[in-house]
């Protein structure tokens, strides 16, 4: 690490107050997977620390310890200064440590009100002190900014801002020391930001000790006091957020990480395949414009929360755009469905596979031949079983899927192998335009190698590619173009031959013009 | 935002005053309840215009002593399906719970409060063995109540013994029949189901435990994990049901004749989840109200006697409840609809 | 189409989830978790037990081949019935079809004018029966895929809708008109063709209704086009839709299946009345009610995804000959009131298995 502002806790100071919650050297293993080997972290009431590092630094680990979510296998958890053991969820809420998840997790069907008390209304001699509830929802709902008339709505009426708001006076109906919020802006647009900074403030103010989870680094600098940046399990070191820049921030995410191969230009690409031109959808993405050739890899690069996935969805014929073309070989494209894409020989493997890709109980050729049924129906009565079969067959030879035969269920298998079935199903007719969403989230080293030669393949043999992605060596790895998704929009591009931190410096905020100065200094 | 203390650190809360009070429950009366109580009186309006006799006591008071019973279940019937189940036995434990007053009533001439006390202990034992089959064996509890719904036929027609039963004597009528059966000119049963449609109102609306039927029925398994007692509430609401039907039970027993035939109960499963769906209650649990299922009762029991009045073939009045039900929950649907786009 | 050039695929390393058990627990597994097997070794202990009871003098009368063979008349609408609710069970986000007695008295009705008044041949008449279903079924396809009512709500009001239709079309009077009185002859039983002679004779709906439905419910869940995308939506339509197919048409579709057998049904009804009944279907605890106990006890999963034809075929065949056992058990009232005692406690018992071996023996998704 070649890094000059970043030695472990080089240049940073401690504030005066006593120390509220200090973990050190925390260390957890989920099998052979070693999620946490040394985390160092310290929280101050009255102040907001970050917390960042890419997919799988440790993280959540981290912050589901301190929830109580999990239990630590070595370390020490002081609270004021006395050890203690958390370890289940009512530990840490007596300690008054709370958690506000990126999805609100609410009542739909109750009101505002009462989500805040659901399960410990306040009481007196049995019965609901409703005057009570009054003052504190009275407070709360001032608190995070809601007006009074907010009280006596159901939950299923508000905006996912405003659920999120109620989510935080649910936390904070309790005595809160620390608040912990996992990237809550990752569904906010950015008047809603706004919101939640005004409320963290206003916590800051009531000496809550307030944990900032995200992956947005231009927020940082706006919001939080001090930032800790993990890597592979370990904590690297913790700043004043005004001494370091969103860059020097990215370089010690990805720090120790290798260079990545980018994959090997078998010829110069075609005639442009499959064009966006200032596609837009309001409030999810605007001014997208992407071009992929045949041939051609094009990495669609965001952090969670920057339009991406709804811009793949919306070229599969999932959501409808407001404005803007799409041209499949030149000429325009409106695909009214997921059928509609298909008929296009628009492929798409979803981001979610459990949720949007497998049929859990069904069979690997049922996985495989449900997105080709018009093919492989004889005289449109019945299923060719015969020749399902050897796709299925030949499928999992090709893509090398490890499993006894094609009659097995899809929910059996490990994850990598579940991906490569559902990615098979997007094979069997070459598509013209491939879309792959995070095509090896959840996978393992092995198969992730094989993914990423397969999309290769599928390249070479002049299919247009489009991976969009949230993986930062993934994109290197496998794109001949990289376009960066920020905000809903689609800014730079860069080659495969940028660095890591070039990258994530441009998806997480920075300015390319102050590139080597701290770009977040001049908003506060 | 606009209130001062709120700002201020934590431990140097003021207390400023307060104008008035902000409410923290839903509206005491759904846009749904609103309709149908218009809904009611256009019907009432109409039948009286047409068919004079309609608006007479001697039309309105059985008229409200036959809503009694119904209502009374369904009002056992909403808090189940608050919490997101639904009772398809309540029909068979109404035969149950009916034979064996009339026979208590025909063979040991019990008095009143025993006979009331001896079928709501018998639809009480039978809800309990659903509530305890639902918690326990975590199936889907249209299944299980399919399924007692059958054994509790079974041993209905086995107390009936393949014979009417006849010669019923009429300790009942202060419920509801006849002179002695009204107070202030209004049937007792439809006094009684009042008062227990205002204590389950009171008790879902305003007592943590009520409340608590909402939260089960809008997110199962975060109601667990909120420390809410689940699998108990749920044994309580098929129990309390149970017991509202022993009651109802009496109610139908003695709109009835000295005779008890061994049809009693047909068809009320699916009439009063009609009647609970007309009422706005969600089906998927979470959302609805007593006021509006016992408004349902009262208009598919209006239906059903202005059908006959007006000359009809009286199953035409399924029709309506058929109609109502698609009305009710479509008009619903598309206002969800809509605020989703919105 | 090309292979990646990796190295051979290597079988998985982790060790098979079935090695390590002993023979006995490998059989309990087979036996909870394939409910036709469960099922099939249920009859043959209801048929061992009752021909036990019959030889020992118990029974009333002779609970042999011909008996048993006369039984299954009674089987035919319960089939029919539950493998409509199968398709539509399998078709997801619980689903179910309350209206299905209802449609059989309204389409008895529609399939007596169609007949018995207005001499229209009968195969138009038993297709018209059959279209008229389908359209009653589309009704609930409709509500349930397109305008989003939970299919419990929408079968309750068109199950209403339906009865009393039934009822008012003809005045609350049924048709017993000589034609459809001569229908009575399709509930008689016959010998079957070739091989019949070694065989006890069937009842005649056995043969003209039965097998054929399930022949072609079979070949529609299990061989056609469709069948894939029903399983598809039922097991997760949120993928299916990612997977391109047609999410609410399908689902719309069951709905229609389930009211065009609802349809034959009708006419099995009549023609074993000998009249066209304006109550056949919904009359005491219905048909519905019935046929929804049958899919349950088949194992098919009420969250959907999760079904088999030959479980619906199995478990009826269980339910009618135990049920044709206890009719000679116990003479008279009691035998018929015990049917509905032998449902329930079975109908709770595959209940309780069904939640049992989901946590035991999950498929994780």
């Amino acid at each position: 690490m070649e890094n000059h502002a970043l030695g472990p806790d080089g240049g940073h100071e401690v504030p005066q107050n006593p120390a509220r919650v200090q973990l050190t050297g925390i260390a957890k293993r989920y099998g052979a997977v070693r999620a946490i080997s040394n985390a160092d972290i310290v929280l101050y009431g009255g102040r907001v620390h970050a917390l960042v590092g890419e997919n799988g630094a440790g993280k959540s680990t981290l912050i589901k310890i301190l929830a109580g979510a999990e239990s630590t296998d070595a370390g020490l958890i002081e609270f004021d200064g006395r050890p203690v053991t958390l370890g289940t969820t009512s530990s840490s809420i007596a300690l008054g440590i709370a958690t506000v998840y990126q999805e609100p997790q609410l009542f739909q069907e109750l009101t505002v009100a009462e989500n805040i008390f659901a399960g410990r209304e306040l009481r007196r001699h049995g019965r609901i002190d409703w005057a009570k509830q009054h003052e504190a929802v009275v407070e709360l709902l001032a608190l995070i900014g809601l007006e009074e008339r907010y009280a006596p709505m159901t939950v299923s009426d508000l905006s996912i801002a405003e659920q999120q708001q109620v989510s935080i006076a649910k936390a904070l109906a309790q005595d809160v020391t620390v608040l912990i919020l996992d990237e809550p802006s990752a569904i906010l647009t950015d008047a809603e930001i706004e919101n939640l900074f005004t409320v963290i403030r206003r916590l800051q103010e009531r000496n809550v000790a307030v944990v900032y989870i995200s992956h947005r680094l231009d927020e940082l600098a706006r919001i939080a006091d001090e930032v800790t940046i993990m890597r592979d399990g370990r904590t690297i070191a913790t700043h004043e957020m005004k001494d370091v820049s969103i860059r020097a921030i990215a370089e010690a995410m990805v720090g120790g990480m290798h260079a990545v191969q980018s994959r090997e230009h078998k010829a110069e690409p075609g005639p442009a395949r499959f064009e966006l031109v200032g596609l837009a959808r309001s409030n999810r993405f605007h001014d997208v414009n992407v071009t992929v050739a045949a041939g051609e890899i094009v990495a669609l690069y965001g952090l969670v929360g920057s339009g991406a996935s709804d811009i793949a969805a919306t070229i599969f014929g999932i959501l409808k755009a407001d404005a803007g073309t799409m041209l499949l070989d030149g000429s325009p494209v409106t695909p009214r469905n997921p059928r509609h894409a298909q008929k296009l020989r628009i492929a798409l493997l979803p981001a979610d596979r459990k949720r949007q890709g497998m049929f859990a109980f069904q069979t690997i050729a049922f996985n495989v031949s449900i997105g080709h049924l018009p093919l492989l129906t004889k005289f449109g009565l019945w299923v060719d079983r015969k020749r399902e079969t050897v796709i299925a067959k030949d499928m999992i030879t090709r893509l090398a899927v490890r499993t006894p035969n094609e009659l097995q269920a899809i929910g059996a298998l490990s994850g990598g192998n579940a991906q490569k079935v559902v990615l098979a199903r997007q094979l069997v007719v070459n598509p013209r335009l491939l879309i792959l969403e995070e095509p090896t989230q959840g996978v393992d080293i092995g198969a992730k190698e094989e993914i990423h030669l397969l999309i290769s393949q599928m390249a070479d043999q002049g299919t247009a590619v489009l991976v969009v992605t949230s993986d930062l060596p993934e994109a290197l790895r496998v794109a001949d173009r990289i376009q960066i998704v920020r905000k809903g929009t689609t800014t730079v591009t860069l080659p495969p031959t940028a660095s890591q931190v070039d990258l994530l410096a441009a998806a997480a905020g920075e300015e390319p013009e102050n590139s080597q100065e701290g770009a977040g200094h001049e908003n506060r | 935002m606009r209130t001062a203390s709120a700002l201020s650190p934590r431990g140097s809360e003021t207390s400023t005053p307060r104008r008035n009070r902000i409410r923290q429950l839903p509206a005491a009366v759904s846009g749904q309840e609103v309709v149908l109580v218009g809904a009611i009186v256009a019907l009432w309006v109409l039948l009286g215009l047409t068919t004079p006799a309609f608006l007479s006591a001697g039309s309105l008071q059985p008229l409200l002593s036959n809503i009694a019973p119904i209502a009374i279940i369904a009002i056992g019937q909403t808090i189940i399906m608050i919490s997101g189940g639904i009772d398809v036995s309540v029909g068979s434990m109404v035969l149950v719970c009916a034979v064996v007053a009339a026979k208590l009533m025909v063979v040991f001439d019990t008095p009143l409060i025993v006979t009331i006390a001896a079928a709501m202990l018998v639809g009480g034992l039978l809800g309990l063995l659903n509530g305890v089959l639902i918690a326990v064996g975590r199936v889907h509890p249209i299944i299980i109540t399919f399924a007692t719904s059958n054994i509790f036929l079974f041993i209905g027609l086995r107390i009936f013994d393949s014979q009417t039963v006849t010669g019923i004597p009429p300790t009942l009528a202060v419920l509801g029949k006849g002179i002695n059966g009204r107070f202030l000119g209004i049937p007792v049963s439809f006094l009684v189901m009042i008062f227990i449609a205002a204590a389950a109102w009171y008790y879902l609306r305003y007592v943590a435990g009520g409340r608590h039927f909402y939260a089960i029925g809008s997110d199962g398994p975060a109601a667990r994990l909120t420390g809410i007692k689940v699998d108990r509430r749920a044994v309580l609401a098929y129990t309390v049901t149970g017991l509202l039907v022993g009651l109802a039970s009496c109610m139908i027993l003695a709109n009835g004749t000295q005779n008890l035939d061994q049809t009693v109960g047909t068809g009320l499963s699916l009439a009063t989840i009609a009647a609970v769906v007309i009422g706005g209650t969600s089906v998927l649990g979470g959302r609805g109200g007593v006021l509006g299922t016992i408004l349902g009762a009262i208009l598919v029991q209006t239906v059903a006697s202005g059908v006959t009045q007006l000359g009809l073939p009286s199953q035409l009045g399924d029709l309506f409840v058929g109609l109502f039900i698609m009305v009710a929950v479509g008009t619903d649907l598309l206002r969800a609809r809509a605020r989703r786009r919105a | 189409m090309t292979s990646i050039k990796i190295p051979a695929p290597t079988p998985d390393t982790k060790p098979s989830p079935d090695s390590g058990q002993t023979q006995v627990q490998r059989l309990v597994k087979a036996i909870l978790t394939q409910r036709v097997m469960l099922l099939a070794i249920l009859v043959v202990l209801v048929v061992v037990i009752m021909s036990a009871l019959d030889a020992a003098g118990f029974l009333a009368g002779s609970y042999n081949s011909d008996y048993l063979s006369s039984s299954l008349i009674n089987a035919v609408p319960l089939v029919m019935l539950g493998l409509a609710q199968l398709v539509v069970i399998v078709s997801g986000r619980g689903g179910i079809d309350l209206s299905v007695g209802a449609i059989v008295s309204l389409v008895g009705m529609v399939f007596g004018f169609f007949y018995g008044v207005w001499g229209l041949p009968l195969l138009a008449s038993v297709i018209g029966a059959i279209a008229v279903g389908a359209v009653l079924g589309a009704v609930n396809g409709v509500m349930v895929a397109y305008l989003g009512f939970p299919p419990l709500i929408a079968t309750l009001a068109t199950y209403y809708v339906f009865r009393s239709l039934a009822i008012v079309i003809n005045n609350q009077q049924p048709i017993s008109t000589k034609p459809i009185q001569d229908l009575y002859s399709l509930s008689n039983s016959v010998e079957i063709p070739l091989i019949g002679q070694y065989l006890p004779n069937v009842p005649l709906g056995v043969v003209l209704f039965l097998l054929p439905t399930v022949v072609v419910v079979w070949f529609l869940l299990n061989r056609a086009p469709y069948g894939r995308r029903l399983f598809a939506i039922g097991t997760n339509d949120i993928a299916a839709l990612w997977s391109g197919v047609n999410v609410a048409a399908s689902r719309a579709i069951a709905y229609t299946v389930s009211g065009a057998i609802s349809g034959l049904v009708a006419v099995v009804t009549v023609s074993q009345f000998a009249s066209a009944r304006p109550d056949a279907g919904d009359s005491g605890s219905g048909m519905a009610l019935p046929s929804i106990t049958i899919a349950v006890l088949a194992g098919v999963a009420i969250t959907g995804g999760i079904g088999r034809v030959s479980g619906v075929v199995v478990a009826t065949v269980l339910i009618i000959w135990l049920n044709a056992g206890i009719l000679l058990l116990f003479v008279g009232n009691v035998g018929s009131q015990l049917q509905s005692l032998a449902l329930g406690v079975i109908l709770v018992f595959a209940a309780l298995l069904n939640g049992y071996t989901n946590r035991r023996y999950r498929v994780m998704g």
